[in-house]
C-alpha cells in the first residue's frame, strides 16, 4: 500500500441532467501536505468536494476515490459518516448555530454524556484543549453570534479537528476575512501541517496559494488539468491554466451601436446594511451608454451583487457617491422608486428573489407592473393579459397557457419570466445579475438574442456575469470588481481573459 | 404538462370532470366532507338537521366567526397571524352595548334609528382603529404578529372588563337588535337569490368570453355549467328553506355582500393581488417594487375593521355584551381558513374556501348539539376533523 497518499482520485466522472460536471478527474494527495486547487466558477471544484463530504454518496458518481488507502464508500445521508472517517469540511457560508457557545458548536450532535445528562464540563474542558492545542484563539464559553468572521471560522476549524480530522477542506475560508484575519488563518494552516494534518485549499485568490500551499490542482470544465508543485507555478501559468479554452461561437453577433451615457456612477460607496462597520462598495465608479452592454466581472464575494442591489434602492447604506440617470441625479430608497425611475432589475436568484413560484406566469409578468393596469378599484384584465401574452410571446416562453404555475417551468423559461416582467416596464437601464446562470445552451442563446435586440432598441443594459466567456462575447465594455470597488474598465481591445482575472484578483491594477 | 393539455381537447365530458376533481382535490375534499357531515346528521337526527329552522340557525351561528375569518384569510397570506380578532370582536360588542345601552339612553332617548346608526359607526371605527394600532407595530416597528396580537387579545381582555365592570349589559334595543336578529322579507329573498345566482351565470360566460378572446384553454362547457349549477341550487334550497322558517337572516346577507366584496378584492384589485405575491414570496415582492410595510398595515385595519362589524353583529345577535364575547373565535376563524385551504406558509387560500371551512364547524357544533352530545366530546369531533382535513390536504399535495 502506498501510505505516501492520503487521497486520491482515479478517473472520478460525475454526471447531472444535461451536465458533466466532473470528466475523468484523476489526481492525488500526498499526507501532510496543503493542496490548493483553483478553477473558475462552475470548473467542478464544488461538485468534487461534495463528494467527499457524502452530499454525493458512492455509487452516485462514476471512477474511485481511495482514502487513507481505502475505498471511500459513503452511502446515503452520509454526511455524519465522512466526518467520522476523517474528512470535515470548512464551508465559505460557515454552518454555526449563532446562538450556542463556541463549546456547544464545537460538539453539537456528539455531546460527551454523564449517563443521560450532558457533561458540560468536559465539554468545555475538551474545547478548550482543541482550541489551545492548535492556538486557536477563541474563548469556549463565548456565543458565536459575538465572534468576527475570523474566529468563527477557527471555531469551525476546531469542530472539525475535535472530530480527528485527517484532512481538512477549506472552500473559500478567505472571502469575508480582513488581511489580519487572513495572515492568522495562514498560521493556523502551519499549525496543522506540523500536526501533520493534510489541509485542501480553495479560493479564488491565486496570490494565496503561493503564500501556503505545496501543490496545486487546476480545474477547468469538469477536469484536472493540472497538478503541479506551487514553487514551479507562477500566477500567470495558473490563469492560463484555468481559462486556457478556445472561444467557441456560442454567441449571437448583435448590431449594437451604443449611443450617448445614460446612467453613471460616480465613486459609489456603500455599507453593510447589518453590519455598519463593513464596507461592501467602496468607490466604484462606470457608467452605461445607450444600446450597450456593460459586462461586470468579478469573482464572487467582490460586491457584483450588493452593487446593483444598492443600485436598487434594496441593499447598502449609500454613504457617497452619485448616481445619474440621464440628466436627473437620483437615490432610489426602495425598488419602487428605482423602478418608477427607469431601473429593471433580473436578480441573481431567480428562485429566491425574481419569482413568486406558486403563482401563475401571468401573474408574475404582471406584478411589478400593476399600476399600467389598474386604478384603486379594478384590475383591467384584458390590458393585463394583452401585455403579458405579447411579452411572453416575444420571448417565446414555453408553456400551454399563462395560466401554468412558474415551479412547472424550466429554468430557461423561468429566467424568461423574469426578464419577461422587468421589460414589461420598459427600463431605460436594466440590470441582469448573472441571467443565464443554471440555463441550459439552448436558453442562454435567445437570452443572448434578447439582450442584443434589447441593445439595438436602446436600453442600456447591465450584465453581471461569473462566466468569463460570457462577460467577453457579449459585451461592448467589460467594468471589473475587485473587493468592493471598480478595479477598472476595460474596452474590448484591452479585454481578455487573463487581464479580467488578474484584475479581479487583485494581482493587477 | 404540454402533452395532458393538448389531450384534453379530446376528452370526454366525464373523463374531463374527473381531471378536475382529481387537480383540484383539495377544493372537493372539504366540499365532500361538509356534505358528508350534514347527510350524518341529517340521518341521526331523523331529518331535524336539515329543517328550516336549523339551517336558519346553522348560517346565523357561523356568520359571526364568518366575518372574522374572511379577514383572516389576507393576515395569513400574507405569512401573518392575528390572535387577537376574537376578543376585539368581544370589545366592540361591549363598546356598541354601552352606548345602546347607557350614552344613547342619557343623550338620544327615543331616537332608536340614530342611535344604532352611530353605535354601528363607532363600532367600526373601534374596530379600525385598534388594527391600526396593531398593524403600525407589526409593518413598521417589525414585531412579529404573533406576539403582537398575542398582546392585544390581552389588552381587549382588560377592556371588556374595564367597560363592562363585570356585568352584562343589554343590547336589544330596536333598530340595532335588527342588524343580527332581523329577517329580509321573503319576496326579497328571492329576488336577492336571483340576483346571486344570476351573477353566478354572467360571471362564468364572461370569464370564459374573455379566455376564448385571449386563447387560453376553455373547460368543457358541461362542466362550468355543472359547477355554477350546483353553487345556484345550494342558494335556492337555502332560500326556500330558510323562507319556510322567516326568511333569510340579515347577517347572512351581510356575510354574502362582505364575502362578495372581499373575494373581488381578493382577485381584481392590486391590493388582493400584492396580498398573494407577499405570502408567495416577500423578496421577489420587495424586489418587484411593493411597499410590504403599508400592504402589512392596511391588511390589519381592514382585519380591524371585520372584527368590528363581527363584534356588532355579535352584540345586536345575542342581545347584550358580556366578559365572555368573542372567547376563543379567533381560533375558530384561524381553523376556518386552515379547512378552507389557506396555507400557514402564506400565499395560499381563498375566501370562499374559509367561508366553508367556517360552515363546516358550525356544522359539526350544531349538530352535536341537537344530539345533545357533551362539550367535551365536541370539542375531540372538532379537532379529529381538523386534523384529518390538513392530513387530507398534505396527502393530496404530495400525489397531484
Amino acid at each position: 500500500m502506498d501510505n505516501d497518499f492520503i487521497l486520491e482520485f482515479k478517473n472520478v466522472t460525475k454526471q447531472f441532467p444535461g451536465v458533466l460536471a466532473l470528466k475523468d478527474v484523476s489526481f492525488d494527495i500526498r499526507r501532510g501536505e496543503i493542496h490548493g486547487i483553483c478553477g473558475e466558477n462552475g470548473a467542478g471544484k464544488s461538485t468534487l468536494m461534495k463528494i467527499l463530504s457524502g452530499v454525493y454518496p458512492h455509487g452516485t458518481y462514476e471512477g474511485r476515490v481511495i482514502f487513507d488507502g481505502e475505498e471511500l464508500n459513503l452511502g446515503e445521508s452520509s454526511i455524519r459518516e465522512a466526518g467520522e472517517k476523517g474528512i470535515a469540511i470548512v464551508y465559505q457560508e460557515l454552518t454555526l448555530v449563532p446562538t450556542m457557545s463556541v463549546g456547544e458548536n464545537v460538539y453539537l450532535g456528539r455531546e460527551p454524556l454523564d449517563g443521560q445528562a450532558i457533561n458540560w464540563n468536559k465539554l468545555y474542558a475538551d474545547t478548550k484543549k482543541i482550541l489551545s492545542n492548535y492556538e486557536l484563539d477563541v474563548p469556549p464559553h463565548e456565543i458565536v453570534r459575538n465572534l468576527g468572521v475570523g474566529k468563527m471560522q477557527m471555531v469551525e476549524i476546531a469542530k472539525a479537528l475535535s472530530e480527528n480530522a485527517k484532512v481538512l477542506i477549506l472552500d473559500e475560508p478567505t472571502s469575508a476575512l480582513s488581511e489580519a484575519e487572513v495572515e492568522k488563518l495562514m498560521d493556523i494552516l502551519k499549525t496543522l501541517k506540523a500536526h501533520g494534518i493534510t489541509c485542501i485549499y480553495i479560493t479564488h485568490r491565486l496570490e494565496e496559494f503561493f503564500r501556503i500551499t505545496d501543490r496545486v490542482t487546476v480545474m477547468r470544465d469538469g477536469k484536472a488539468v493540472v497538478t503541479e508543485a506551487t514553487e514551479n507555478l507562477s500566477v500567470e501559468k495558473l490563469v492560463r491554466h484555468m481559462v486556457g479554452r478556445e472561444m467557441k461561437e456560442r454567441f449571437p453577433k448583435g448590431n449594437r451601436k451604443p449611443a450617448e451615457v445614460v446612467f453613471d456612477v460616480k465613486d459609489l460607496q456603500a455599507l453593510d446594511p447589518n453590519d455598519s462597520n463593513r464596507k461592501v462598495l467602496n468607490g466604484v465608479n462606470f457608467d452605461v451608454r445607450r444600446g450597450e452592454i456593460l459586462g461586470i466581472a468579478g469573482l464572487m464575494g467582490s460586491g457584483r451583487t450588493e452593487l446593483v442591489m444598492t443600485l436598487f434602492g434594496e441593499y447598502g447604506k449609500v454613504i457617497n457617491g452619485k448616481i445619474k440617470l440621464g440628466d436627473k441625479e437620483i437615490k432610489p430608497r426602495s425598488a419602487r422608486e428605482a423602478i418608477d425611475a427607469g431601473l429593471s432589475l433580473v436578480p441573481e436568484d431567480r428562485k429566491g428573489m425574481g419569482l413568486v413560484l406558486i403563482q401563475s406566469i401571468l401573474k408574475n409578468i404582471s406584478l411589478p407592473n400593476l399600476d399600467q393596469f389598474a386604478g384603486l378599484f379594478r384590475i383591467d384584465v384584458d390590458a393585463e393579459l394583452k401585455a403579458s401574452m405579447q411579452q411572453a410571446k416575444s420571448l417565446t416562453i414555453k408553456t400551454p397557457s399563462l395560466e401554468a404555475l412558474v415551479e412547472t417551468l424550466s429554468g430557461g423559461n423561468q429566467q424568461k419570466v423574469v426578464i419577461s416582467k422587468w421589460l414589461l416596464s420598459t427600463p431605460i437601464v436594466l440590470i441582469m445579475d448573472d441571467p443565464t446562470r443554471g440555463v441550459d445552451v439552448g436558453a442562454k442563446y435567445e437570452i443572448y438574442k434578447l439582450m442584443n435586440d434589447l441593445a439595438e432598441k436602446g436600453v442600456a443594459i447591465i450584465m453581471i456575469s461569473s462566466e468569463l466567456e460570457e462577460v467577453l462575447g457579449m459585451s461592448d465594455r467589460v467594468m471589473v470588481m475587485c473587493r468592493g470597488h471598480s478595479a477598472a474598465t476595460l474596452s474590448m481591445q484591452e479585454a481578455n481573459e487573463e487581464r479580467i482575472m488578474s484584475l479581479a484578483t487583485g494581482i493587477a491594477s | 404538462m404540454e402533452s395532458t393539455q393538448s389531450e384534453q381537447s379530446k376528452l370526454s365530458f366525464t373523463a374531463e370532470l374527473f381531471q378536475i376533481a382529481r387537480r383540484n382535490a383539495q377544493t372537493y375534499t372539504i366540499l365532500l366532507a361538509l356534505v358528508g357531515i350534514w347527510l350524518i346528521f341529517f340521518f341521526t337526527t331523523g331529518g331535524a338537521y336539515l329543517g328550516a329552522q336549523n339551517v336558519s340557525n346553522l348560517f346565523r351561528q357561523m356568520s359571526v366567526t364568518a366575518f372574522l375569518a374572511a379577514g383572516m384569510v389576507l393576515v395569513i397570506v400574507t405569512g401573518n397571524i392575528d390572535l387577537s380578532v376574537g376578543k376585539m370582536a368581544g370589545f366592540v360588542s361591549v363598546v356598541v352595548a354601552y352606548l345602546q345601552a347607557n350614552t344613547w339612553y342619557d343623550y338620544l332617548p327615543n331616537q332608536p334609528l340614530l342611535a344604532a346608526v352611530l353605535s354601528v359607526t363607532i363600532g367600526l371605527a373601534v374596530g379600525a382603529l385598534f388594527g391600526a394600532i396593531q398593524g403600525y407595530i407589526i409593518a413598521y416597528l417589525n414585531v412579529p404578529s404573533f406576539i403582537v396580537t398575542l398582546a392585544g387579545l390581552w389588552l381587549f381582555n382588560g377592556l371588556i372588563l374595564l367597560v363592562t365592570e363585570g356585568k352584562t349589559i343589554p343590547a336589544n334595543q330596536p333598530w340595532f337588535s335588527d342588524i343580527a336578529q332581523g329577517y329580509v322579507p321573503t319576496h326579497w329573498g328571492w329576488v336577492f337569490a336571483a340576483l346571486a345566482i344570476g351573477f353566478l351565470f354572467w360571471n362564468m360566460f364572461r370569464s370564459r368570453q374573455n379566455k376564448q378572446k385571449h386563447g387560453f384553454e376553455l373547460r368543457n362547457i358541461y362542466v362550468d355549467l355543472l359547477i355554477t349549477g350546483f353553487a345556484a341550487l345550494i342558494i335556492l334550497i337555502y332560500v326556500y328553506n330558510v323562507n319556510n322558517y322567516r326568511g333569510v337572516q340579515n347577517p347572512v346577507l351581510l356575510l354574502a355582500v362582505t364575502v362578495a366584496i372581499m373575494v373581488y378584492i381578493s382577485n381584481n384589485t392590486r391590493f388582493g393581488r400584492y396580498a398573494y405575491a407577499i405570502g408567495g414570496n416577500r423578496d421577489a415582492a420587495r424586489l418587484s417594487g411593493i411597499n410590504i410595510r403599508s400592504m402589512v398595515f392596511r391588511i390589519f385595519v381592514l382585519m380591524g375593521f371585520l372584527s368590528g362589524v363581527a363584534g356588532i353583529v355579535l352584540a345586536s345577535y345575542v342581545g347584550y355584551g358580556t366578559i365572555a364575547a368573542g372567547q376563543g373565535y379567533e381560533l375558530d376563524a384561524i381553523a376556518s381558513c386552515i379547512l378552507g385551504g389557506t396555507s400557514t406558509l402564506g400565499g395560499i387560500g381563498t375566501v370562499p374556501g374559509a367561508m366553508i371551512g367556517a360552515l363546516i364547524i358550525a356544522s359539526l357544533s350544531t349538530g352535536l348539539q341537537m344530539m345533545n352530545v357533551a362539550p367535551a366530546w365536541q370539542y375531540v369531533v372538532k379537532a379529529i376533523v381538523l386534523v384529518l382535513a390538513v392530513l387530507a390536504d398534505v396527502y393530496f399535495k404530495k400525489n397531484r
